[in-house]
């Protein structure tokens, strides 16, 4: 219930406040995003399978929000930037439908 | 080593903690479960202890953050969209109105080139215009004796027989002159000098005082006569007029040099006289 009222606090304070990004880091805010969303839907399998541990879905947040951005920011420096946020951005599709799809098979059992 | 896959067989290896090895499209696609959680499940059940509160504070703390990004994102994509579209729509229209304009320019192109064939085909017209103009106003120069001409021809040389008539000797006189000159156009001579005067339509040949005088320039004899003209026959042409006898007679009777001498090329000035003084063409102001 908690964690719910952070995420919309989180969404509110992001739409009224509009607080400046770096321009430097901007690019790499959809895809963090993207990455922040397949551990919170890693976790919310893990709540729902009764295994959720605060400080694992801590750990996987923040490490799969650096990787991806740190992908990225490494194919930008090759010239494979958009190939490789591609690729970032299929494997973690797969990865956050699977969850998903395991999240319906718990609420739905179906 | 023993971790290796075995490539005799393409037998999957097994890894130390018992999965089966499988294929990483797979693995993305079975594995979607951190396996840290499991882990950590396990050990608890075995200590049976629940995870410090600073680390639900942590986990509060990066959905926080989550829904800050995530409407972050949202924003900005929202914020860029108009921009984006706008910049389209200006695309757009730099596009169309550079293709007016190109339009444009390929319409003045096609009429310019159409010019440049008009006004090409009508420069080939003057140009032949002008080379029969050229060609038609040569002739005429040759004829009114406007134009010095060289080519092959004949040079007749008189003199007089350096003595006095009266001792049967002879002064070449205008009126011999005058038919030895009209005996040479009756022999076919398209230009004739005498002296190195041209003579034309105004020419005239008189006798004035003691010498001859061409063009109303004194000549002294000997005088040489120049015509253009066919130099095989025009000599014998010459004889066989009426004048060509008498001048033979000349020579005969009174000691008269006359020489008919064919030449491959003679040269012949032109008379600079190139205005009429009195006659003007009909229609012209």
């Amino acid at each position: 219930m908690i964690a719910v009222f952070g995420l919309v606090l989180g969404v509110l304070a992001g739409l009224w406040l509009e607080p400046s990004i770096p321009a430097a880091l901007q690019p790499y805010l959809p895809i963090a995003v993207v990455a922040a969303l397949d551990a919170v839907f890693g976790g919310l399998r893990a709540h729902l399978d009764g295994i959720f541990d605060d400080k694992v879905f801590v750990i996987s947040f923040v490490s799969n929000v650096l990787i991806a951005a740190l992908i990225v920011y490494l194919g930008d420096q090759l010239g494979v930037g958009g190939q490789l946020s591609t690729g970032v951005i299929v494997v973690l599709g797969i990865r956050i439908f699977s969850n998903v799809a395991a999240i319906r098979r718990h609420v739905f059992h179906a | 080593m023993s971790d290796k896959p075995d490539l005799s067989t393409g037998e999957p290896r097994s890894d130390s903690s018992g999965d089966a090895y499988v294929g990483l499209l797979t693995q993305i696609m079975t594995q979607t479960l951190d396996q840290d959680y499991l882990d950590v499940a396990q050990r608890r059940e075995s200590s049976s202890g629940d995870s410090p509160p600073r680390w639900q504070v942590g986990a509060v703390a990066v959905l926080l953050l989550f829904g800050l990004m995530l409407g972050l994102a949202a924003l900005n994509t929202a914020q860029e969209k108009p921009v984006v579209a706008a910049e389209r729509a200006e695309l757009i229209e730099q596009i169309e109105s550079n293709q007016g304009k190109l339009d444009n320019q390929q319409a003045t192109l096609a009429s310019l080139s159409d010019e440049v064939t008009k006004l090409q085909q009508l420069l080939a017209a003057n140009v032949a215009d002008d080379r029969l103009l050229t060609n038609q106003l040569t002739s005429l120069g040759i004829d009114a004796g406007t134009l010095a001409v060289t080519g092959p021809g004949v040079e007749v040389t008189v003199d007089d027989s350096g003595y006095s008539v009266g001792e049967s000797g002879g002064v070449i006189l205008d009126s011999d002159l005058q038919l030895l000159v009209n005996a040479l156009w009756q022999a076919g001579a398209e230009a004739i000098a005498v002296d190195e005067h041209r003579m034309t339509t105004l020419t005239a040949i008189r006798f004035a005082g003691e010498a001859i005088t061409v063009d109303y320039r004194s000549l002294t004899p000997p005088y040489i006569i120049e015509a253009t003209g066919d130099p095989d026959t025009m000599p014998a042409r010459l004889l066989e007029t009426r004048a060509g006898q008498a001048w033979l007679d000349l020579e005969a009777n009174f000691d008269i040099q006359f020489e008919v001498v064919a030449k491959d090329k003679v040269s012949i000035p032109g008379d600079a006289r190139d205005n009429l003084l009195y006659a003007e063409a009909k229609g012209a102001s």
